[in-house]
Formats: structure tokens, C-alpha cells, sequence
């Protein structure tokens, strides 16, 4: 080793050293002059008292129960990306083809007029019906867009997930044609109906469809949470997230455990294609990219490959979406855009995301 | 153009005689006919080419500035529609082009020709009705068009029919700037939203008795437009227009815009846009904290499509609709419709009788100017078409008895306001 090189290794350091302050001085610059003019216009609609305390309320239940359903997708984007660092992206087509398969089954019971006898179980084998659906479709995805191409450049499967989800989209509309359903729920579970709460004096209207939807998604968060960390599944999950070579050694069939992984993100999707349809009543046969679109951001947002992080980032971007428009005082046609930004604000100061670890070398 | 071609197509067959010379001098010219379809039609003609004092008989005795489409013997002529027939608003398309199939089957042949209706669809979209625009202009034998459907994208297509010299009656593009770019080739027997709105403003300040409105709209040409004039309206007439609103159609889930809505403390919500939108916004209004709002929608929110997906949420809940009047023609087409389409007339949208028209009045326009020529080909001067078609005057058609403005509007009918009873439209009194 001599002198002048040591020297110019010195230099190099000292250079990058020097950039990324600069960097960071650039991103904690432009996150601080966002966050000023954030807090400039809500200060001005909170002067203005535009908006009453009922009207946040409402505008945070809103954004709680969609937020929960964006919780749901983006587990499914967050596990897939944990264990095979592709982001599948015909995934909110996997909840569109689980809301239609809950639709058929609604529709059956409402004609036979079983759920309005029995809406609970009509409800629970509706759920079963989108969930077993979604989960075939997840699995025969892998089969066929993802496995062949394992050992294939990175940008590989993410071009065959585009493909899938524009194949995906496209079969939904020749199979169930273009024009928009309307689930048709049990009368115990009418849509827009619900307990009314008093905020300051107006009625706030909570619906049992939006608290179904929050529970539920809470259910499904919570299970799978103990489904990866106490079981054996789990565990082989978690090792062939880790590092696949060693989990094979180590009597762990891989192949297996991705099927099992993309079966259980389907079970997830469709469950959110049945809640989706159930609150928001209106399903054909675009609904899925949007909310696929939004839970990957929402994925992002709390760090990709993370659990905890996938849930916290769908409710925040719930929040996000429905409390923006009104606190900046812009129309909610820009509602998306303030999503964005909301993403690109936060990984401005957290390149990870909320909980992300940062990555290790062979993993980015 | 075609005409060039066709001369030049008959100078080359000439010159190949001319080059052969094994025929004597006094072979009759051939007939332009086959000539015509000798030429490629690919090739274009020199521009330099003029008419010189060949032995062919002249192609062509009709003449016009925008040029004749000849439709040689045994092809037929070609009227276009362009709209959404697939998508979320397919039901205006398909319902608009079975009531201009309906008008063709009363009128199939202008002198002999057969009448060809080419439908394409657009989804409703600017850019796609530009393209389709694009397609039909680069079809020689396209000579009038029943469209566009939507505001939006018959904006888009205007420029590019103009350039064709196409004429355009539209059935439903009801944006009041419409009419307003000078156009030689766009018509309409649509009410425009002008009215529309101002209408709306009236029976809401006067027969509703509401002051605070807030407008809501899609951000469409359409529904922006028809907001915009009825709170103009309406605040013309001393009413007050606390806000609007606008959402992003094609959306499940508005229950955020509209709590912003209730925030602002309306007694009525207007709404311009389309019914699958309409029919959302109306069933997440009452958790909301809307109950009581009355809703009130436009033509675009009018149909069957709209109380199917609202359910019971679309009671009490208003829409403007142009009444057809009760004729013994407008029986007939209903029963017509009916057989041929299995659906009752006015379930997919209220426009059939639009389309009807629009068809009619090209089709009686095309009998006065098309000529039958020597070598049994048919001209159609495209400018007198286009004149024509605008000099429509006391024309009987289902929607009213027609005649065009000197800007292309040309609505017989008034409008009128439907509300929802006991799930279905009846009208409002």
C-alpha cells in the first residue's frame, strides 16, 4: 500500500463525506419548506373555521376504513416483496377478481333469500367464496407469470406482473362485461347504515359496513402477524426471506413456502375485494388497480418487506388521502396527488420508509 | 382529391394506349370507372396535375371547395358514429347507435347507393375520439357523421372533421362552446347545457325554493361546463352558491368530498356528470351528514342505469330530461326498438330519438345534394352537404320538428325535470 494511494482513498471519503451532508442539508431544506407551506394553509382554513369538529371527525372515520383496506392489499405486496424482492404487481387484480367472486355468491344468497335469514353466515361464505377465489388466482400467478422467470433479472417478473394485471383486467371484463355491479348486501348489513355519534352537536354517522371493514382488516393484520412469527410455516417464511440458499440446506422446501406466501397474499386480496365491495357497494372491473396502485405506495410508505410497516402505512395514507384535500383547502380531485407527496415527503427523511430496516447489500 | 386521382388514373390508362399504339387513333376513351379502380388509391396524385384537354370525358361534373366524394357504382356510402360502446358509459353509445340503425332502416338507399352506418367506439375519451376522428377523415367514401357523444371528445374531433369537410350532427354533445368555434360542419340536435343550466337554476330558486346550493362535477368538459352555468345562474337570480366541489370519476368511495360538502351546510347539491358517478355520490350522502340535501342531477344522470345502481338511496333525488313528444312515429319507433333490440326504449339512455334525428337529417340532406353521374358513380359535394344539413328547416323528426340555427343548433325539444318516486322517474311538478 503506498503513500499516495492511501491519500486519494482519504480524498474520496472526505469527497463523499462532504456530499451527503449537502444532500441532506438539500432534503431537510425541501421537506421543511413543504411542511411550512402544509401547516400555512391549514392554519389558514382553521382561521377561517371551515370546517366544524363533526366534519373532521367524519373525514378521519373515512379515511380510518379506507386506510384499513389499503392495510390489507399492501400486506400481500409487503410479503411477496419479503420473500422474493419482486413487487407483484397484478395484485389489486387479484382483489378485483375477489370481488366479483363474493359479488356472484351475494347475489345468489340475496335471490334464494338465505341472507336475509341468515346474513352472518351468508357474509362469512361470501368472505370464504372472494378469499378461496383470490387465493386460487394468487396461486396459478406464481405458477405461471412468476416462477418460470426465478432466476431471471430482477426487472424480469416485474414486467410479466404488469402483464398479468393488464391480462388480469382485460379477462374480468370479457368474462363479466364492463358495466359497473352493485353488491347487493344483507338487510342486517345495508350499506350507509350505522350508529350515530354526536360530535359537537351534528349527527356523525359510523356504518356497520365501515366498522365490519376496520374489525375485520384488524382480524386479518393480527393473524397474520402470529401466522408469520409462531408457526412453522411462519418460521420457514421468515428463513427464506433471510436467505434462500441456506434455507434449502436447512430442509426448508422453497418452492413450497413462495406458493404458500402468494396464497396467503391472495387470501388477503380477496378478503379486501369482499370488504371493498360490501362498504363501497359499487365493483367492475378496473376497481382493483387504484387500490393496488395506493397499498403499494402504502407498502413503501412503511417500508417494503415490513408487516407492521405495511399496516401503519395503509392508515396513515387512508388518513392522508381524506384529511388533505380538506386541511390544504384544495379540491379532493387532487386528493392522489396529496397521497404522493405525503410518500415522497416521507421518504425525503426516512429513504426506507416508516419502519423499513435499512436493506442489506444483496437485498437492494 | 379523388377527382385528381381519378384523372390521373385515367392519364395513365391513356398514356399505356398512347404507349402500345397498336390501336388505331380513334379508340374511344375508357370509362373512368375501372380506372378508378385501377388506381391505387395510396398513390397520391401530383399536385401539378390539371385537367388538360385530354380525350377522356371529364370524371367529375359535380365541383365544391371542400372537394366530392365519389362513391363509384356497387360501394356504398359511409356514415360514421364515434362514442363510448365499451367502458362506463357504454349505455349512451350503444343506446344512441341503435336509434341512428333505426333512422337507416326507414332510409337505406340515397338514390341507389347503399347507406353503410361504420360505428367505432371512444370510450368517451378526447384522445380516442381524435384518433377515431383521424380514421374516419382518412375514409374517402365517409360523408357525414352522428356524433360525437360526448362534449369532451367532440371538441376534440371538430378541428379534424373541419379539415375533412365532414359534416357532424351530434345527438348528445350538449357543452354550449360548442357552437360557439365557428364551425361550418358541426351541428347538434341536443339542448345545449346553457340552457340546461340555466333551466336548472330557475326551478331550484323558484319551485325548490333553495338559496345555498353547492355544485359538485367531474371536471369533465361536460359537467364542469354545466356547473359552471348553473351557479352562474343561480347566482344571477339572487341565490347563493356556497362552494363547489370537484371528485374524480370512476371512483367507490367519495364519502370524503361530500362530508366537505356537508361542512358548507347546502340545502342542495347540484351535480354535473355522468349516472355511475351520480349513483355513488347519492348513496354515501346521508352518512355523510347530508341527510335532508336534495340532490339534483342533470340529463347525463338520467336512465335506468343510475336507479339500478343507487337503489334506494336515488329516492327523491332529480335529473333533467328532454321530453320526446307523443307521436304516432315516436309509437312506432318505440315498438321497433323494442323487437329489434329486446330493450325497452329510454332504459339504456334517453338519447335514441337523438340519435334517430341525427341520422335523418343527414340522410335527407345527402338525398338533396348527391348526384348520380354519367359513369353511374355518385358525387357528394361535401361543402353543400355540410350547407344543407345546416339549412335543415321544419324537419319532422321524433325529438320535434327541426330546424337549425346559423350555428348549428338545432333542438326542437325543451327540457323538463324528473324525480325519483317510488323508484322510478316520474316527472317533477
Amino acid at each position: 500500500m503506498n503513500v499516495a494511494a492511501e491519500s486519494s482513498k482519504w480524498r474520496t471519503a472526505r469527497v463523499k463525506e462532504r456530499k451527503v451532508s449537502l444532500g441532506l442539508l438539500l432534503r431537510l431544506g425541501i421537506g421543511l419548506l413543504v411542511l411550512a407551506f402544509f401547516a400555512y394553509r391549514f392554519y389558514g382554513v382553521l382561521a377561517r373555521q371551515a370546517y366544524g369538529a363533526e366534519t373532521w371527525a367524519r373525514l378521519a372515520i373515512s379515511g380510518l376504513i379506507i386506510g384499513s383496506v389499503y392495510a390489507v392489499i399492501a400486506l400481500g405486496y409487503t410479503l411477496v416483496y419479503g420473500i422474493l424482492f419482486m413487487i407483484n404487481f397484478a395484485h389489486g387484480e387479484v382483489m378485483m377478481i375477489g370481488a366479483f367472486a363474493g359479488y356472484f355468491v351475494l347475489e345468489a344468497f340475496a335471490a334464494s333469500g338465505f341472507s336475509a335469514r341468515q346474513p352472518v353466515l351468508a357474509i362469512l361464505i361470501t368472505f370464504l367464496a372472494g378469499m378461496t377465489v383470490s387465493m386460487l388466482v394468487g396461486i396459478s400467478l406464481e405458477r405461471i407469470a412468476y416462477r418460470p422467470l426465478r432466476g431471471a433479472p430482477r426487472l424480469v417478473p416485474l414486467i410479466s406482473a404488469i402483464g398479468a394485471s393488464i391480462f388480469l383486467q382485460n379477462a374480468a371484463q370479457l368474462m363479466f362485461g364492463s358495466m359497473r355491479r352493485t353488491y347487493s348486501n344483507p338487510p342486517a348489513l345495508e350499506r350507509n347504515v350505522g350508529w350515530v355519534l354526536d360530535v359537537a352537536g351534528k349527527p356523525v354517522s359510523i356504518t356497520y359496513t365501515g366498522v365490519l371493514t376496520f374489525a375485520f382488516s384488524v382480524v386479518l393484520m393480527i393473524g397474520l402477524y402470529l401466522l408469520v412469527q409462531r408457526t412453522r410455516l411462519g418460521r420457514a417464511m421468515r428463513a427464506v426471506a433471510e436467505n434462500k440458499e441456506a434455507a434449502a440446506l436447512m430442509g426448508v422446501d422453497v418452492d413450497r413456502v413462495i406458493a404458500n406466501t402468494f396464497a396467503i397474499s391472495g387470501v388477503l386480496a380477496g378478503a379486501a375485494g369482499v370488504m371493498w365491495g360490501l362498504h363501497n357497494g359499487i365493483i367492475y372491473h378496473y376497481v382493483g388497480f387504484i387500490p393496488g396502485l395506493k397499498a403499494f405506495t402504502a407498502a413503501v410508505l412503511g417500508g417494503i418487506g415490513n408487516i407492521p410497516g405495511a399496516m401503519l402505512g395503509g392508515i396513515v395514507l387512508g388518513i392522508a388521502e381524506s384529511l388533505a384535500p380538506a386541511v390544504l383547502d384544495i379540491p379532493f380531485q387532487l386528493k392522489d396527488v396529496l397521497a404522493f407527496a405525503v410518500l415522497v415527503l416521507v421518504l425525503i427523511f426516512r429513504p426506507t420508509g416508516i419502519l423499513g430496516e435499512v436493506l442489506a447489500e444483496e437485498k437492494v | 382529391m379523388k377527382r385528381r386521382m381519378l384523372l390521373f388514373g385515367t392519364l395513365l390508362v391513356i398514356a399505356g394506349l398512347l404507349l402500345s399504339s397498336c390501336a388505331p387513333a380513334a379508340t374511344p376513351a375508357p370509362t373512368a370507372a375501372p380506372a378508378t379502380e385501377a388506381a391505387p388509391t395510396a398513390t397520391p396524385a401530383p399536385a401539378q396535375e390539371e385537367p388538360t384537354a385530354t380525350p377522356a370525358q371529364p370524371a367529375a361534373q359535380v365541383t365544391d371547395e371542400w372537394g366530392v366524394a365519389i362513391i363509384p357504382a356497387g360501394k356504398t356510402i359511409k356514415i360514421g358514429l364515434a362514442g363510448p360502446l365499451t367502458g362506463d358509459y357504454a349505455n349512451f353509445g350503444i343506446d344512441i347507435s341503435r336509434g341512428a340503425e333505426l333512422a337507416l332502416e326507414e332510409h337505406p338507399e340515397i338514390k341507389g347507393f347503399k347507406v353503410e352506418f361504420v360505428t367505432q367506439d371512444t370510450q368517451g375519451s378526447p384522445e380516442q375520439g381524435a384518433a377515431v376522428a383521424n380514421k374516419f377523415a382518412s375514409d374517402p367514401q365517409m360523408v357525414g357523421i352522428v356524433g360525437h357523444i360526448f362534449s369532451g371528445e367532440t371538441e376534440a374531433s371538430i378541428p379534424i372533421y373541419e379539415k375533412a369537410g365532414i359534416v357532424m350532427v351530434s345527438p348528445s354533445a350538449t357543452n354550449p362552446t360548442l357552437t360557439e368555434l365557428g364551425s361550418k360542419v358541426f351541428n347538434r340536435v341536443a339542448f345545449t347545457d346553457k340552457m340546461q343550466g340555466e333551466f336548472a337554476a330557475k326551478y331550484i330558486y323558484e319551485k325548490l325554493g333553495v338559496r345555498k346550493v353547492v355544485t359538485m362535477h367531474d371536471g369533465g368538459a361536460y359537467g364542469q361546463g354545466l356547473a359552471n352555468v348553473m351557479a352562474e345562474a343561480f347566482k344571477a337570480l339572487g341565490g347563493e352558491v356556497l362552494g363547489t366541489q370537484a371528485i374524480t370519476p370512476g371512483e367507490t368511495d367519495y364519502s370524503a368530498p361530500l362530508a366537505a360538502v356537508a361542512a358548507l351546510g347546502p340545502e342542495l347539491i347540484y351535480f354535473g356528470g355522468y349516472d355511475t358517478d351520480a349513483a355513488v355520490l347519492v348513496s354515501q350522502m346521508e352518512p355523510a351528514g347530508l341527510k335532508g340535501v336534495i340532490f339534483f342531477g342533470c340529463d347525463g344522470t338520467y336512465g335506468e342505469n343510475y336507479l339500478k345502481l343507487a337503489g334506494k338511496a336515488a329516492e327523491g333525488t332529480y335529473s333533467t330530461y328532454v321530453p320526446i313528444p307523443e307521436s304516432e312515429a315516436f309509437e312506432k319507433f318505440r315498438a321497433r326498438y323494442k323487437e329489434r333490440y329486446g330493450d325497452e326504449q329510454g332504459k339504456l339512455s334517453p338519447f335514441s330519438p337523438h340519435g334517430h334525428d341525427a341520422m335523418a337529417i343527414i340522410l335527407a340532406a345527402l338525398e338533396k345534394v348527391a348526384v348520380v353521374q354519367a359513369d353511374g358513380s355518385l358525387a357528394i359535394p361535401r361543402k353543400a352537404l355540410a350547407d344543407a344539413v345546416r339549412a335543415t328547416k321544419d324537419f319532422p323528426g321524433l325529438t320535434g320538428t327541426i330546424t337549425c340555427s346559423e350555428v348549428g343548433e338545432c333542438a326542437a325539444a325543451s327540457i323538463q325535470f324528473m324525480v325519483v318516486k317510488d323508484g322510478k322517474w316520474v316527472v317533477a311538478e
